[in-house]
């Protein structure tokens, strides 16, 4: 079935794919196949409106390994245009997938459209200071960060499901798979964030930082030099274009400059707050609220002020 | 022993770019090139590998004529020689085109017993060449990387996936692509630069690559760059006591339901 074809190993990314899927194949006229991993979520896709879902088995549990075999599945298929979802093993699996059909691929678009039979996409470039419109040809690839949209409800016309038992050779062999032991909660997922930089002068200081955290009901996150150079707080803990990226309703950056990399990771953001004694740093025009001052100051303030006007 | 290849980027200091407000447009007219920061660490890996273990590293990049000048700076770095894909074209080149090109030099490159990568650039950010480039020289690849163990003809390779820690062992040649954290790049000394200057290079001229120019038509084709421009309230305290400012601020924030 040509068309517009989504994956991810997600099976929730999977599902808000669905999203532009839907919406270029009804531009192009044309229908929504999907690549899925596991049986139950491929029903859920069916149920959203994606006409063939093709669901992918095998005793493999490196989810890397399938890309040949999304590969062949596209090609079999025909697919014009493929979105995958944009998490580090979709990112691979796309860039392997896309090399093996000789296809362009664009990865972390943050809009995508059709115009006379090319894909024209956006991204950022430049650790996020420009953006980037391009056009690709047929078949074309595009990753979607996770998050970027809404899932669907469900629809009456349901898809078919088609189980299919394969073999996905990885050549390497996983010898060990340990969860890092999650130091609080995923700062991606969170919709309020505290983000120190270092302006915050002290390791002691982490104390008044968690209390106006817990005040705003936050959680707390950082610049990449206070996971790589301070070693105050987990890796998974920094912001930016080479660490997490935020979408939640408040994001509070106090003591940060404000440099590009890091705004990429905050910068959709509902509400940005900055706190920072030199009122000329780019955080203050990447802000709605800034505060001109010392954190050791305004911090224990904020803090305060939020708790009267919960009580 | 290993015989590492390293691949870099040469590309423009994204921190001297400048923005026109009122176009839009980007001015580069300032911003001199340098090799990729992530590339870095990517060359001080290979060094450190070679220092350890024995061997050598070859560092490859594919660009335009400039990327001559961007050789004695990888050679600073540790590699022993240099080879380089000299494309007047390559500012149009998608990752498609670069991953030919880079694979067409590597087959030029004589044996290796890896090939290292940043795990995405500076300017871009792709994160697809080093894959591609697997795919094209049929061999594996393993992605974030934040520690790589030689033991004997085996290499483990630790990933970092979101919460989750990969050990992965590979045996035959493979592409890694690493994160920042695994090796802090050196500051080249004096003695390094000097030697740097004697260290063999090799150009190889696009065309003389054989390749078809199928090959080498990109994919992907730039319609248009902007800068980016957020438009945020800037509402700006200044004046006032830390309690005012602050009681001001959550009026604000409970205005806009954020709180
Ligand atoms: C390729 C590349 C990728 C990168 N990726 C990332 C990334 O993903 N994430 C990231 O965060 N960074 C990243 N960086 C680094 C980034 O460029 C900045 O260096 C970093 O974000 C700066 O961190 P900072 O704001 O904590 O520190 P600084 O830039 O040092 O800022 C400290 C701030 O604190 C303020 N301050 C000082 N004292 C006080 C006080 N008492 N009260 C209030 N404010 C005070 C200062 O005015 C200053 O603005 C990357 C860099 C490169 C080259």
């Amino acid at each position: 079935m040509a068309g517009i074809w989504i994956y991810s190993e997600d099976i929730i990314l999977a599902k808000e794919l669905v999203t532009p899927a839907k919406e270029l194949a009804k531009q192009a006229g044309q229908k929504v196949g999907a690549i899925a991993l596991d049986a139950e979520g491929a029903k859920e896709l069916a149920a959203l409106g994606v006409t063939k879902v093709i669901v992918l088995q095998s005793s493999s549990s490196w989810v890397e390994a399938y890309e040949q075999v999304v590969a062949d599945v596209l090609q079999e298929e025909g697919a014009d245009i493929v979105l995958i979802g944009g998490t580090i093993r979709g990112k691979y699996t796309a860039a392997k997938a896309a090399a093996r059909l000789d296809a362009g691929l664009l990865t972390d678009a943050v809009k995508v459209m059709l115009e006379n039979n090319k894909l024209i996409a956006e991204r950022f470039v430049y650790g996020g200071l420009a953006v980037t419109t391009e056009e690709l040809s047929f078949p074309a690839f595009v990753t979607i960060p996770p998050r970027s949209y809404e899932i669907m409800t469900a629809e009456s016309e349901q898809g078919e499901v088609i189980v299919k038992e394969v073999t996905a050779e990885p050549g390497i062999t996983v010898v060990d798979v340990i969860k890092t032991q999650q130091q609080g909660v995923d700062i991606s997922k969170a919709d309020r964030v505290i983000g120190i930089g270092r302006g915050v002068e002290k390791l002691e200081d982490l104390t008044m930082i968690q209390a106006l955290a817990d005040a705003a009901g936050a959680e707390v996150g950082c610049t990449r030099p206070i996971c790589e150079e301070l070693k105050w707080m987990p890796i998974d803990r920094y912001i930016g274009i080479s660490g997490q990226v935020i979408k939640g309703s408040l994001y509070i950056a106090v003591g940060t400059s404000g440099q590009i990399q890091h705004v990429a990771g905050i910068r959709d953001s509902k509400v940005i707050v900055a706190i920072n004694t030199n009122e000329k740093e780019p955080i203050f025009t990447a802000s709605d609220y800034g505060i001109v001052g010392d954190y050791a100051d305004i911090v224990p303030a904020l803090t305060e002020a939020l708790q009267n006007a919960k009580a | 022993m290993q015989n590492i290849l390293v691949c870099y980027k040469w590309i423009l200091n994204e921190q001297e770019i400048k923005i026109d407000p009122n176009t839009l447009s980007l001015d580069t007219s300032r911003a001199k090139k340098r090799i990729s920061e992530y590339d870095k660490n990517a060359i001080e890996l290979a060094a450190q590998i070679v220092e350890a273990q024995g061997g050598s590293s070859i560092a490859i990049s594919y660009g335009g004529a400039d990327v001559k000048q961007s050789l004695k700076d990888a050679l600073a770095r540790g590699p022993e020689r240099a080879i380089w894909v000299n494309d007047p074209n390559s500012d149009k080149a998608d990752a498609y085109v670069t991953a030919n090109a880079l694979a067409a030099a590597v087959r030029q490159a004589g044996d290796y017993s890896m090939i290292l990568c940043a795990d995405t650039s500076a300017d871009a950010s792709n994160q697809q060449v080093p894959l591609r480039l697997a795919v094209l020289l049929g061999i594996p690849a393993i992605t974030c990387v934040i520690k790589l163990d030689v033991e004997g003809e085996k290499v483990i390779a630790t990933r970092r996936v979101g919460d989750t820690t990969e050990k992965i062992s590979v045996e035959g040649p493979a592409v890694f692509t690493v994160l920042p954290e695994i090796a802090q790049p050196r500051f080249p000394t004096v003695k390094q630069v000097l030697a740097a200057g004697r260290k063999p290079q090799l150009e190889l001229k696009v065309d003389d690559l054989g390749l078809e120019s199928e090959k080498l038509t990109p994919k992907r084709t730039l319609r248009e760059i902007k800068g980016y421009t957020m438009s945020r309230k800037n509402i700006v305290y200044k004046e006032g006591t830390p309690a005012e400012i602050a009681a001001q601020l959550v009026n604000n924030l409970i205005k806009e339901g954020v709180i």
